[in-house]
């Protein structure tokens, strides 16, 4: 524990460091105005800036990214509570609530808050990450081949089974993943593998690509042929603080959307919605004002924003936990996030946490600051960042489609996968509109070749032998954790028991 | 659903392909205990018993709620919008080594504001080279980016 804190500490007075807070208050600007403006998220402006990896030093480009990855959840419950506008899925909810009391008077309460919550949230979420990294980290290191693979596999069952309107079709977004992730060289064996003749496909599809492909790509075809004109009215902001009441109905809400956010977002569960809603569910029946909620027709209760808010915050910094302590990327950010890390030559792991301590708790300590930043910066700003969205929609979406042909033509200086990019948006309009998620196949992509290099590792290592799985401790309870999680649902669900957000 | 139908016949489709592919990989395994071709085979089981299970649920039941954003009323754009779209992306990709990233993202913006609903085509263009230069200065001269220049290195 001493050590702990001794590393944090060291962590403060490098992040702390001028050049290093200045590259944190960039990130947390930049990542607000995103979060402000639709379309645009976090994850495509981090790839966008990959670029910057070579020219800034690690402590400090990593916590700009942090800042934005941070950043942009805040701009997007701005933007849900005043304008009815989600920056993007998981500020639905804020959307529904927020903006039901900012529509009876209640705006600057629902920022305050939201931002508060987010704050609250962040930091608590961030000390559970002080705890229990290092401690992770510390068995991780024990893992072999067969207990990462142990852990893939279950990290494929929670996509699928904890998510959105149906199990089967989270399960062929990951299949879609997969398929994907096959494509290119094999490199244990040199086969090249569904690569037909194209060569550029023999390195295998850039994650970055799909990443962008889908969410700007897919989200701008998908709004030219089914969103209608923006009905979002502007709300006068009103005094920004909260009662007494107020905070007395948001500290709990804030502290349960925490617990329910953190661990969430440190399994693969397919984005920030999960936590979002089901904190919703639970502040909806918990609450002692139920008529108040939007969705039983009350004029927004404040229990709605805060819960979300402060799950949603939480989620982000959970899925730090396993990129950090195992490498695993839980959502689509963070595998962009650990294309950064790869950029320095820096593998996230146990090991991350021996050889370059310095930098993961001065990015730890980042965040701590970051939090603060973010809370100062946001609520007087709030007017500056609805201006934002003064800018005409098109002009919007446009610009977007040219910054990703920058991010996309950067990596490798190709046409043709500029040319799959477009392909792979007009995929993503098809998965929308049929109502496949896409985050697991993100997920798929990345960790179906991690998975086959562990399987493979473990079975050289074992000579052959399938049953090292089940012999070696560590492995033997993950997979069955993993069967825990598949049959769960099923029987919950026998009770009445639902897990997801359709009620 | 005929849509959904579709979507799991795609997957068996998917699935197909892939077990093929897999035996055409050569056999050898040198080191490795599992050659290439295990995994996709077992991915190509997975695709194919995922497809068949949504061909069933389609053809079995009730067609699912129809997506809806919740946002109705006019469409901008839509089909010929992202006709433009996709007309300016694909544009910009084929000539962006060819023209320069500046009149090639210029290009994209123009037509992608056209799909987007701005009836302005010049004044489009316009502002996508206005976006475009400085964009393109601070990528390549400021990050180190390497996009493909019209003239020299500015411009």
């Amino acid at each position: 524990m001493p050590e702990i804190f001794s590393s944090l500490a060291t962590g403060f007075t490098t992040a702390l460091a001028p050049i290093n807070l200045l590259c944190g208050f960039i990130g947390c600007l930049l990542g607000t105005a995103i979060g402000v403006l639709p379309g645009i998220g976090p994850a495509l402006t981090i790839a966008l800036l990959l670029p910057i990896t070579a020219k800034v030093d690690p402590t400090g480009a990593l916590i700009m990214f942090a800042g934005i990855y941070y950043g942009a959840q805040f701009g997007g419950s701005t933007t849900s509570i005043l304008l009815n506008t989600p920056g993007e899925s998981a500020s639905m909810v804020t959307a529904l609530e927020g903006n039901s009391m900012a529509r009876n008077g209640r705006a600057g309460p629902a920022l305050a808050t939201a931002a508060i919550g987010s704050f609250v949230a962040g930091t608590i979420a961030t000390v559970l990450l002080t705890l229990f990294a290092p401690v992770i980290a510390n068995a991780a290191l024990k893992f072999g081949p067969a207990e990462y693979f142990a852990i893939l596999v279950l990290a494929f069952t929670t996509v699928s089974t904890v998510l959105g309107s149906s199990t089967l079709r989270g399960l062929a977004s990951l299949g879609l993943g997969l398929a994907i992730g096959l494509i290119g060289l094999d490199s244990l064996s040199g086969v090249a593998r569904y690569t037909w003749g194209v060569p550029e496909l023999i390195d295998g599809i850039e994650v970055v690509l799909v990443a962008v492909g889908l969410f700007a790509v897919g989200e701008a075809l998908y709004g030219v042929l089914y969103q209608g004109e923006e009905t979002g009215s502007r709300h006068r902001l009103t005094s920004v603080w909260m009662t007494r009441a107020d905070w007395k109905r948001s500290i709990p809400a804030w502290l349960r959307g925490t617990l329910i956010g953190f661990p969430f977002g440190s399994i693969p569960a397919g984005g920030a919605e999960i936590p979002t809603f089901l904190s919703y569910s639970t502040e909806r029946r918990l609450s002692k004002h139920p008529e108040e909620f939007a969705a039983n027709k009350g004029e927004g209760a404040i229990e709605g924003v805060a819960g979300p808010e402060a799950a949603n915050n939480a989620s982000a910094t959970g899925s730090l936990v396993p990129l950090l302590t195992l490498g695993i990327p839980t959502s689509a950010t963070a595998a962009i996030l650990l294309a950064a890390f790869q950029n320095y030559n820096l593998q996230p792991g146990p090991l991350l946490f021996q050889t370059s301590g310095e930098l993961v708790w001065a990015l730890v300590a980042s965040l701590y600051i970051g939090n603060t930043i973010l809370l100062i910066l946001n609520l007087p700003l709030v007017g500056i960042w609805v201006k934002l969205l003064r800018i005409p929609r098109p002009y919007l979406n446009a610009g977007i489609l040219v910054f990703a042909t920058i991010g996309v033509y950067g990596m490798r200086q190709s046409s043709f996968d500029l040319l799959l990019m477009l392909a792979i948006g007009w995929l993503g309009v098809l998965m929308r509109r049929l109502d496949f998620p896409i985050a697991p196949v993100i997920v798929g992509m990345l960790l179906g070749p991690m998975a086959e290099k562990q399987l493979r590792n473990a079975l050289s290592i074992s000579q052959g032998d399938w049953l090292v799985f089940v012999t070696q401790p560590i492995s033997a309870s993950l997979l069955a954790l993993t069967l825990l999680v598949l049959i769960a649902p099923p029987l919950l669900h026998a009770r009445g028991i639902r897990l997801q957000e359709h009620d | 659903m005929p849509a959904q139908l579709a979507v799991g016949a795609s997957l068996v489709l998917m699935s197909a392909v892939l077990a093929v592919g897999a035996s055409r990989f050569p056999a050898e395994k040198g080191f490795t205990v599992l050659g290439a071709h295990v995994y996709p085979y077992a991915v190509a089981v997975f695709l194919g018993i995922v497809g068949v299970s949504i061909s069933l649920q389609a053809a079995g039941l009730r067609s699912p709620a129809d997506v809806s954003d919740g946002i109705t009323g006019a469409i901008p754009g839509g089909k010929a919008g992202a006709l433009w779209v996709t007309a300016g992306l694909t544009i910009c990709a084929l000539l962006i080594a060819h023209i320069g990233f500046v009149l090639a993202a210029a290009l994209l913006f123009a037509c992608s504001a056209q799909g987007f609903g701005s009836r302005h085509p010049a004044r489009n263009l316009a502002i996508g080279i206005a976006l475009a230069l400085p964009v393109y200065w601070l990528f390549t001269i400021g990050l180190g980016v390497s996009l493909p220049p019209l003239v020299n290195a500015w411009i």
